[in-house]
């Protein structure tokens, strides 16, 4: 079988994205179905990830290019659950568009095919390869609303994406000149030989790696794009690159830095970068988001302050042992609990917005009273990014910073939680204007039953795991352990 | 399930069973669940619900006291494993001895009582299934705090006090200073909760366990650094400032007073900013074993209640000379606790609680009366609310301390705590007492003596007003709100009466793991000064207000900065919102970086875009600008991360 089922979730996922199309162009009738073909690929995927679990069958395939390890599943199940979210919210929104339905959730997979090859990549041209392949439909979709904001906000995306990405190709390019190899633990053997007298290559190696990742992760300083692209971007393709693209980034961030750059020569100066970034990150996003009238700028730069706290976990791997596990884990319980979170606040936004045709914080206003359960919904969401309890936003903070206490950074701790106090300025705004302003009318209106599906299901998993976080947890656990050695 | 004995140090350990504990709990939940599902738009059911969950929980709580007295204050702890994730175990968990007995019932009684007058004083308003469901999880909430056997159970329940507080001072979010208010209450408490916060990381990280025995022997073993005790010490003190209302926090309480009138009485005398003050008693071993974090707390209790007495003395609201009364008797809670008195704090949390409700709940009955809260313009209510008046005056000369009422004897303790402990607080507390006589009968006097100066105007435009009656021919409330106010009497005189025989106090002791000095009970010299400065408060308020030897504008000209002074908060709310958030934070700080990102970065190019160019070519002048200026932010990102490794860490 040479591997080749290892890649099994990923090809089922893409060859949902050819029936999707297909199917468009033998029965274009039939395109209110296009989606759930969609999500039957989705569903594939993870039964086919499941089997693995349930057999404990982890391997590594093609000359060690690829892994399938636990950390690789909890991706892929992460990917697959926020595609699956994300197509469940597009539904709407695609149908009133009217236009190249099918391309579009075919568009949608092939990203999601992307992120799951991301998730077991150890090898830097695959790493490069599958970002690409996530990265390129999400240009296109970025500008596929009709508007010329959307167009600019695509335009826009890819031209900088294109920046991004040739940094990280360069980055790559000395990491292999120095060590001779691409794959990730082949490198660290490389440098731990005698990299030491290559610092500087490897610094700046280093430093192009972090700008590439960066862009992804919309750190600061490589988060200009963010605001304008969330405005002008379909939201839900918004939504989509807020969660995919950015847990994506922090998945392979963790295993390039800690699997190949662990040494300790590097590996301090790198987590003092990123402890530094995530201050910045958190301070200026938070800050620039108090300002934003707009909800979907404000949304926009508070995933840049998140992703400061993702790393803040970042930061606290340096050291091998419990403090990695604790950090690593950390991030990836920030990760599940983030993509639960944000996707449920992006899908109220897109039902909301779409139906008051406005994306103003002021026009939110007396949403409790036209429609409360949306409402509701995002009332939650936005106390789960605040990180307040019993919301799995509260647990996933104290973890990370649980894990930076250890790794004696308490002061990236404290401008944390300083951090958090100043984001529930803006997030309990949101909630104040909609439960107690008055609304402009007193017609009520009720979410689409795609919409409610989506946000029910990710307003449970904020609530479930708010309340009992241990599987979420112990999964997180489970799945960084394996890089520990 | 796991059954942990008691501390040595008691004898006995009480036999409730835990249902009965986590039932307290729950029959307030299940009432918020009823309302908040069925009864929203019932009112007429809604307000009984409530009355019936607190009720049930309010009987509990009783049997609960009266087994603990049985144990003579013994521990019970029920714990169980909530999970474990590596090596973060967090248990759940309910914890019962004296003071978790007397918090419970304090809460539920105050509760009780107040959902029973509400029925009467939030009839006809369109929120009014909307109140008790929040009066509900309110309680809920506050049950749990108390109950908690372990600091992160407490916290998660203290966030949700603090999240139903801002819905209940939001109440009527329609007025704008009322959804200031809420929002003020909450941002301000959650400073100090940072503080709660860190105290936790801290324990977690350094003690290991969340366990409420478990920390305080942790403290007192002498196995930490002292540093470390006191910087523990010091973050739970930071929540416990937040939630209680200690300087420099305590801007948040009186605005808070936007809110409905009852539940002032319930979550801003009884309950929620008693939670501060429980905080710290629950943890009193921590502060024991640090000096420095008592010094500190005894402090700014000390500053806190000063300078709240001073403020209630120029205030020509009704409610808020209540409000910066109970900000200043918190204060003289938490000096008793940095004083190392354990006993009186809690003993005067116990009899605070029924005596300010009983007092906050009488000024709404005047609301009621007048539709105002103006003792400008009020005066001459002695004779048409005497129910009013009569318990309202009782509730001041408990507060006052007065012998024989609750008062007296929790305001002498803690004097005389302050007395042993420190001369200096003992001078300020003597102050502040003389000030409370003052400022409570010159309430009186201007409320209920002279002649009606004719209430408030009803506004039949308002549509917000729902006041029914007449302002100009005042009239004594309906029974619903009499009968709470005739019940909190009682407690407000007899209260204080459980010092007899040290039996407040050694029910309260046990509950700390080391047998010790926590308190001294009476002594006849403090008792006698602290009477005659009371006397001489409310003699003072009785010559200017009734006999009018000096005219009050006269002293208030003659003293006119300190006045204004006090008129102005000192200059703090000011400060806070005008310097610190309008003008340095938000119009300085961030729009300077909006507009760095908009203008700076982008904005060049969108400008000259806007000038004159037609739409097309505009939109690809603008992206390929922005994305110009963009790249260059990244490349120059670049740069920095690179020099900043090579400066900090040479090749």
């Amino acid at each position: 079988m040479n591997g080749i089922d290892v890649l099994g979730p990923q090809i089922s996922v893409l060859v949902a994205a050819g029936v999707v199309l297909v199917a468009d162009a033998l029965f274009p009738g039939q395109r209110r179905l296009l989606p759930f073909l969609a999500l039957a690929g989705l569903l594939t995927a993870a039964l086919w990830t499941t089997s693995w679990v349930g057999r404990g069958d982890y391997q590594t395939v093609f000359d060690g290019t690829i892994v399938l390890d636990r950390y690789a599943v909890f991706f892929q199940y992460v990917f697959a659950g926020v595609t699956a979210t994300v197509i469940l919210a597009s539904i709407d929104w695609v149908n009133r568009e009217g236009r190249r339905q099918s391309e579009y959730y075919a568009l949608v997979l092939t990203v999601c095919a992307g992120l799951m090859l991301l998730a077991g990549a150890r090898d830097l041209i695959t790493i490069f390869i599958a970002l690409e392949l996530s990265s390129i439909p999400q240009y296109i979709l970025a500008g596929w609303g009709k508007d010329a904001k959307s167009s600019e906000a695509g335009l826009k995306y890819l031209l900088l994406g294109a920046v991004a990405s040739s940094l990280l190709l360069y980055g790559m390019a000395l990491l292999y000149g120095v060590t001779g190899t691409t794959i990730l633990p082949e490198i660290a053997a490389a440098i731990e030989a005698g990299g030491e007298s290559y610092r500087a290559l490897l610094v700046v190696a280093m430093t192009l790696l972090i700008a590439g990742f960066g862009f992804k992760m919309a750190v600061v300083p490589f988060q200009m794009w963010v605001p304008d692209v969330y405005q002008g971007a379909p939201t839900p393709v918004a939504a989509f690159l807020s969660v995919g693209s950015k847990a994506a980034a922090f998945a392979v961030a963790i295993r390039v830095f800690f699997e190949a750059l662990g040494a300790d020569f590097l590996s301090s100066d790198w987590s003092m970068i990123f402890a530094v970034i995530a201050a910045v990150s958190m301070t200026l996003g938070n800050l620039m988001a108090i300002v934003q009238s707009d909800i979907k700028r404000m949304l926009g730069y508070s995933s840049v302050a998140q992703a400061g706290n993702f790393l803040v976990g970042l930061a606290a791997i340096s050291v091998a042992g419990e403090e990695f596990i604790l950090g690593a884990s950390g991030i990836l319980l920030f990760v599940a609990a983030y993509a639960f979170t944000n996707l449920g606040a992006f899908v109220a936004v897109i039902a909301i917005s779409q139906r008051i045709n406005s994306d103003r914080i002021a026009d939110y206003a007396g949403m409790w009273k036209t429609s409360p359960f949306l409402a509701l919904g995002l009332a939650f969401c936005l106390v789960s990014l605040t990180g307040i309890p019993p919301t799995v936003g509260f647990w996933a903070k104290l973890y990370v910073f649980n894990a930076a206490v250890r790794a004696d950074l308490v002061w990236l701790v404290v401008i944390g939680v300083l951090n958090s106090v100043v984001s529930a300025y803006y997030y309990l705004g949101v909630v104040r204007v909609m439960f107690l302003g008055e609304p402009g009318t007193e017609q009520r209106f009720r979410a689409s039953p795609s919409i409610a599906v989506a946000l029910t299901a990710t307003a449970a998993g904020v609530l479930l795991f708010g309340i009992l976080p241990m599987p979420l947890m112990s999964a997180a656990r489970d799945a960084v352990e394996v890089l520990a050695r | 399930m796991l059954f942990l004995a008691a501390e040595p140090s008691a004898a006995l350990t009480p036999t409730i069973d835990q249902a009965v504990l986590w039932a307290i709990m729950g029959c307030p939940l299940a009432a918020w669940g009823l309302i908040a599902l069925y009864l929203r738009k019932l009112p007429a059911i809604a307000g009984y619900a409530a009355i019936l969950g607190i009720g049930a929980a309010m009987l509990l709580s009783y049997v609960t006291l009266f087994n603990v007295i049985d144990a003579s204050g013994g521990v019970a702890q029920y714990t169980r494993e909530w999970f474990t994730a590596g090596d973060l175990t967090v248990p759940i968990g309910v914890r019962v001895d004296g003071l978790t007995a007397v918090m419970l019932v304090v809460v539920t009684t105050v509760a009780f009582l107040v959902q029973v007058y509400s029925t009467g004083y939030m009839q006809g308003d369109p929120g009014y299934g909307r109140y008790f469901a929040h009066m509900c999880l309110f309680t809920t909430s506050m049950l749990g705090l108390v109950l908690a056997d372990n600091l992160f159970q407490m916290f998660i329940f203290w966030e949700l006090v603090g999240l139903c507080s801002y819905l209940l001072i939001g109440f009527w979010f329609h007025k704008p200073s009322a959804a200031a208010a809420a929002k003020k209450a909450f941002i301000v408490t959650r400073i100090g909760d940072l503080g709660l916060l860190a105290a936790l990381l801290l324990v977690w990280t350094r003690a290991g366990t969340f366990d409420v025995t478990a920390i305080q022997e942790w403290a007192a073993s002498g196995e930490a650094k002292s540093a470390l005790v006191t910087l523990f010490a010091l973050g739970l003190f930071a929540g416990a400032a937040g939630k209680s209302a200690q300087f420099p926090l305590h801007v948040w309480l009186p605005d808070a007073m936007e809110g409905p009138t009852p539940v002032s009485a319930l979550i801003h005398a009884a309950t929620m900013v008693a939670a501060g003050v429980y905080l710290v008693a629950r943890f009193f071993p921590v502060f024991e074993a640090s000096p420095d974090a008592a010094d500190v707390v005894a402090w700014v209790g000390a500053i806190t209640a000063i300078l709240a007495a001073t403020m209630a003395l120029v205030q020509t609201d009704l409610k808020r000379v209540l409000a910066y009364s109970t900000v200043s008797q918190l204060g003289y809670m938490m000096l008793s606790l940095g004083a190392l008195g354990y006993v009186a704090a809690i003993f005067h949390l116990f009899t605070h609680a029924f005596f300010k409700a009983l007092l906050f709940l009488g000024s709404g009955s005047v609301n009621h009366a007048t539709n105002t809260f103006d003792m400008q313009k009020m005066g001459g209510l002695r004779k048409h609310m005497p129910v009013t008046y009569w318990t309202f005056v009782i509730g001041s000369l408990s507060l006052a301390g007065i012998f024989p009422l609750a008062g007296f004897w929790s305001k002498d303790e803690i004097l005389l705590d302050a007395w042993r402990h420190d001369r200096a607080l003992w001078a300020i507390g003597a102050v502040v007492a003389f000030m409370t006589a003052f400022y409570m009968f010159r309430a009186i006097f201007l409320t209920f003596h002279g002649t009606y100066r004719g209430g408030e105007p009803v506004d039949h435009h308002d549509p917000d007003n729902h006041f029914h009656g007449d302002p100009a021919h005042p009239h004594e409330s309906p029974w619903a709100m009499k009968a709470p106010l005739l019940a909190l009497a009682i407690p407000s005189i007899a209260a204080g009466w459980f010092a007899y025989d040290h039996m407040f106090k050694d029910f309260i002791e046990a509950a700390l793991p080391h047998e010790g000095h926590h308190g001294s009970s009476f002594e006849i010299g403090i008792a006698v000064s602290s009477t005659i400065i009371a006397l001489a408060g409310i003699g003072t308020a009785y010559v200017i207000y009734i006999r009018r030897w000096v005219d009050s504008s006269s002293i208030r000209a003659t003293f006119a900065p300190f006045a204004l002074v006090f008129e102005r908060k000192y200059f703090l709310d000011d400060l806070y919102e005008g310097l610190f958030v309008r003008n340095i934070f938000y119009r300085g700080w961030c729009r300077l970086l909006e507009t760095v990102d908009r203008r700076i970065v982008d904005g060049v190019v969108n400008g000259i875009g806007q000038v004159g160019r037609a739409a097309s070519s505009r939109l690809r002048a603008v992206q390929v600008g922005e994305v110009q200026s963009y790249g260059l932010g990244v490349a120059a990102g670049v740069i920095i991360i690179f020099l900043a490794v090579i400066v900090a860490n040479p090749l």
